[in-house]
């Protein structure tokens, strides 16, 4: 299927510094897609030059299988959630959600009938003779949703739009988008910095750093199967154990950790013996004991620290040679870890290896 | 406001503001009861009251006239130099514009003039350009020293402005022409009335500018001082107290309105 | 505007106040007439960049520039209005004229000596009552303390000189009041002479400063003076060290206002001064009206009067203000 969004060989620079840098990205119709990376990465720079905001330096921007790089925003269409929403303060709910209508050469009744439709969507409907000042922060968030979807654009962006909301109303935001994005079909282009907003919404992400995709992929790929150092940091909470190569049985790799034997999943490379390796090994992936797990990696440590987080325990476990690990345990197995040692252990196939960048191997 | 000095300082300088407060007031109380007084010359005390010098300022064609005549170069300069001060204010704040310091201190320029050299240099303009001394050059002169006042207070309105909200209208499928009367106009509302206002009073109440560029019809400022310079009589007061009465009844109209769009 | 469908087909109530949808604003802009003049020009950057720029930079030039230029132009040439038969040519006897006579070398200073004069005393008189609304009026108080002080401000620049005349008259009420409680016996002059001149100027600016200075001693943080109170600074220090330094952008924008308006103000001076008192624009306005135009001398005289304003003006800046700052 034609992607609906193609970006080709993209690069933004203003004046030496170079926002975005030979970006290809293709995007398919239907989908929730974010653009996940810290702030100067180019994720937003890259939503603005779909918007129309951004003329890209080089390169070339397909909409729907058209040229769009040099069409201006109005001639677009695209439509995009800003991040502090850009109601136009001096409208009523119902006016701005039908601006984009009406400078489309809707009829009144037609315009009436989807602003209401709208409206309904997202339970706005007593609020539709309301300015925006007099809405909730929520409120306003979802008008600013419904005035870019109401001109029906092929694809919708959002500039961080959950950023100015309290966690509690954001992870209410983030079901609801999700929700009006597989009602509605449309392709959600979604910019963020926030790991978990991506993890929960989206189809696919994409994450950006210093102007490039460092990785694309679903949620579980990414989460499960980080393919750099960057995204296994950026995406969750990870322990990242630099090891040195010593064997590969099949799948399973053999790898020594600060003199410890390891044992992790080979993650589709091939690396020689004697190169350098980081494994990921996700906190809850670690299983802590009193006794000696009978299989898998195993090693004995000292429980250094103790952060308490309700739903679970997160330690710190010293396990020898000045090497930590992150582990996190389930309140049910907290009550058997009464002393400081404790047995730390994985299975193989729960880890991953990342190549080692500034190795030479 | 607990953090101020001693009770001392501050009783002195509660009684240094109704001081003030009736140093500003006590002429123009003094102006307007000597509008009442029953008698043909200017003088204290006022003795027998009377509402005679109404009746006659009413019946005064020339007053009348005069009135009339300002309104109409105010409303004409009002509208002109709003225009145009807004179109400089959205030269200002444009992206991506070079010399923005240069173009504001131009805009401000008339406003630092002192206003008989403004004048003075207009007067010679007009001659320059052969335009006729008279409505039109008054308007024109009117314009030129409302203008700065213009571009401040839509400037300042403008700095408030949400950066996106042009950008939103765009996405929206405006061209920058309709997100101008769409969006960014009716933002600027509130700041344009007030600067209208501002305007008017600024036009009805200058007298050296017209007094250069005028021809042989007077403005209002232009006859109180023909008035004033050719014997007083109560008459004057009556005109006066009726100039003061409704300008300051704008003005506080003004003041209303505008504290009341920003508050929302 | 509105079809009578629309609204006929809702109920009264909440469902009535239907939104007018400005349909006409699509009907505008997909017209052709929109699309092949406004719309086209707008499409490219440099029709943008015309409709933004074309009208305010003309009338900037034209009109803001173009005054003091052809003023500059006149003062340098001997004749003007061109007569026929006269040759006009290029000259500096304007400026000479200046420094060759006293009888016009006084009235400027005389104009200058006035408006420095009135310009400290509107500070002194000002400042108390800006610092009293900005910091000890409560703040909801503020504004409305703050509107009482503009009504005499919009009762316009005659109206204010007029009422001056009322109070300083030989039959005005400060001459009556005071031969009523016996202390005088015949009215003592005020009217037509400094006294009276100064007191109107003064009366007629004072409401320039207030602004300037409200708005910089608002600013002045209240918890720097609790500090500074609770370091040992009285009342006088904490003025001294902390709310002057403060305010001094508005001590500065304040001044130069009232200033330079004072210095360009006109009829005031017409209406309350005395021959004794004839200012700098009564000389200059001389060479406009009357028999004798020459208005290449005016023209002159205008400019050194404007020049030396506004290096008074930078000077006072440069010393009070310390950094460069516009007045507005």
């Amino acid at each position: 299927m034609e992607p609906v969004v193609k970006f080709d060989n993209i690069t933004k620079s203003y004046g030496s510094h170079v926002a975005v840098q030979n970006l290809n990205l293709a995007i398919e119709r239907g989908k929730f897609v974010t653009l996940l990376g810290p702030s100067g990465c180019g994720k937003s720079t890259s939503l603005r030059m779909l918007g129309g905001f951004e003329t890209p330096t080089s390169g070339r921007i397909m909409l729907g299988g058209k040229d769009v790089t040099r069409v201006p925003p109005n001639k677009r269409n695209v439509n995009i959630v800003f991040q502090d929403y850009a109601l136009f303060p001096h409208m009523s709910v119902a006016k701005n959600i039908a601006f984009g209508l009406e400078l489309k050469g809707h009829d009144r009744q037609h315009i009436h009938r989807r602003v209401s439709e709208l409206l309904e969507l997202v339970q706005l409907q007593d609020y539709s003779a309301r300015l925006p000042s007099e809405l909730s922060g929520g409120q306003r968030q979802r008008v600013a949703l419904m005035r870019a979807l109401a001109p029906d654009p092929e694809v919708l962006l959002l500039d961080e739009p959950l950023s100015a909301l309290d966690a509690k109303l954001r992870q209410q935001m983030q079901i609801e988008l999700k929700s009006i994005q597989e009602k509605t079909g449309k392709t959600f282009i979604f910019v963020t910095h926030d790991q978990e907003e991506a993890l929960t919404m989206s189809d696919t992400i994409v994450v950006m750093n210093k102007g490039r995709i460092e990785q694309m992929g679903d949620p579980d790929t990414l989460y499960g199967k980080p393919g750099s150092v960057f995204v296994a940091n950026f995406i969750g909470e990870t322990n990242l154990l630099r090891s040195t190569m010593v064997g590969t049985e099949g799948d399973v790799v053999t790898l020594d950790w600060n003199g410890i034997t390891i044992k992790a999943d080979q993650g589709g490379l091939a690396p020689k013996v004697g190169g350098h390796l980081y494994v990921v090994l996700r906190p809850e992936a670690i299983h802590c004991s009193a006794a000696e797990p009978t299989s898998g990696n195993r090693i004995k440590g000292k429980i250094r620290q103790r952060v308490f987080k309700g739903n679970h325990t997160s330690l710190m476990i010293e396990v020898g040679g000045g090497a930590t690990l992150n582990a996190l345990v389930h309140p049910s197995d907290v009550g058997q870890l009464n002393g400081e040692d404790v047995w730390v252990g994985w299975k193989p196939e729960t880890a991953t290896v990342i190549p080692d960048r500034h190795a030479h191997n | 406001m607990r953090y101020m000095f001693a009770d001392a300082p501050r009783a002195t300088l509660t009684a240094c503001y109704w001081a003030f407060l009736l140093y500003l007031l006590l002429p123009l109380t003094l102006m307007m009861a000597m509008s009442f007084k029953d008698a043909n010359f200017i003088a204290f005390p006022i003795g027998e009251w009377t509402l005679d010098w109404y009746v006659k300022v009413m019946q005064d064609k020339q007053f009348l006239e005069a009135c009339l005549y300002s309104i109409m170069i105010a409303a004409a300069a009002t509208v002109s130099a709003t225009v145009l001060g807004t179109w400089i204010a959205m030269l200002i704040v444009a992206e991506g514009i070079r010399g923005r310091v240069v173009i504001f201190a131009l805009a401000c320029l008339p406003a630092v003039v002192p206003g008989m050299i403004s004048a003075i240099s207009l007067r010679i303009f007009v001659s320059a350009i052969d335009m006729p001394t008279g409505t039109a050059a008054i308007i024109l002169g009117h314009t030129v020293h409302a203008v700065p006042f213009v571009v401040v207070m839509a400037l300042t309105r403008l700095r408030t402005m949400p950066g996106n909200l042009v950008d939103a209208a765009r996405d929206l499928g405006a061209d920058s022409v309709v997100a101008f009367f769409r969006v960014t106009l009716p933002y600027l509302g509130p700041a344009l009335f007030g600067g209208m206002i501002f305007c008017v009073l600024l036009s009805i109440d200058d007298f050296v500018r017209t007094f250069f560029l005028g021809g042989y019809r007077p403005t209002l400022p232009m006859l109180i001082f023909a008035k004033v310079q050719g014997g007083m009589s109560p008459e004057i007061n009556a005109m006066a107290t009726l100039v003061l009465v409704v300008t300051a009844a704008v003005g506080l109209y003004a003041e209303f309105m505008t504290r009341r769009a920003r508050t929302r | 505007m509105v079809s009578t469908n629309t609204t006929a087909g809702y109920p009264a109530g909440r469902e009535a106040s239907v939104p007018k949808y400005s349909t006409g604003i699509a009907k505008v802009v997909n017209s052709a007439l929109y699309r092949y003049t406004l719309g086209a020009v707008v499409e490219t950057r440099i029709g943008r960049i015309i409709l933004l720029a074309g009208v305010p930079l003309i009338w900037l030039v034209m009109l803001h520039v173009g005054p003091i230029y052809q003023m500059l132009k006149i003062s340098l040439t001997s004749h003007y209005p061109v007569l026929p038969g006269v040759e006009s040519h290029f000259t500096l006897d304007n400026y000479a004229i200046f420094f060759r006579e006293s009888l016009y070398f006084t009235p400027l200073i005389r104009s200058f000596i006035f408006a420095t004069i009135a310009t400290a005393a509107t500070l002194v008189v000002v400042y108390p009552v800006a610092y009293y609304v900005a910091k000890i009026v409560r703040p909801e108080g503020r504004s409305k303390a703050l509107l009482l002080l503009l009504v005499p401000f919009w009762a316009g620049e005659l109206i204010r000189t007029f009422s001056v005349i009322m109070l300083l008259a030989n039959r005005g009420a400060v001459n009556v009041l005071l031969r009523e409680i016996g202390l005088i016996d015949r009215p003592i002059p005020m009217l037509y002479t400094s006294f009276s001149l100064g007191f109107g100027l003064v009366y007629l600016i004072c409401l320039y400063m207030l602004l300037p200075l409200y708005s910089a001693i608002e600013k002045i943080p209240s918890p720097l003076l609790d500090a500074a109170a609770d370091l040992g600074a009285g009342p006088f220090t904490r003025f001294r060290r902390i709310v002057l330094p403060l305010s001094r952008d508005g001590i500065v924008s304040g001044c130069s206002l009232v200033f330079l308006t004072c210095i360009g103000v006109f009829a005031t001076p017409m209406l309350l001064g005395g021959p004794n008192t004839v200012l700098f624009p009564e000389t200059i306005s001389g060479f406009f009206h009357g028999a004798s135009d020459k208005w290449p001398v005016g023209a002159a005289f205008a400019l050194i009067m404007l020049v030396t304003a506004l290096i008074t003006a930078a000077i006072f800046m440069r010393l009070v203000g310390g950094k460069k700052r516009s007045a507005f």
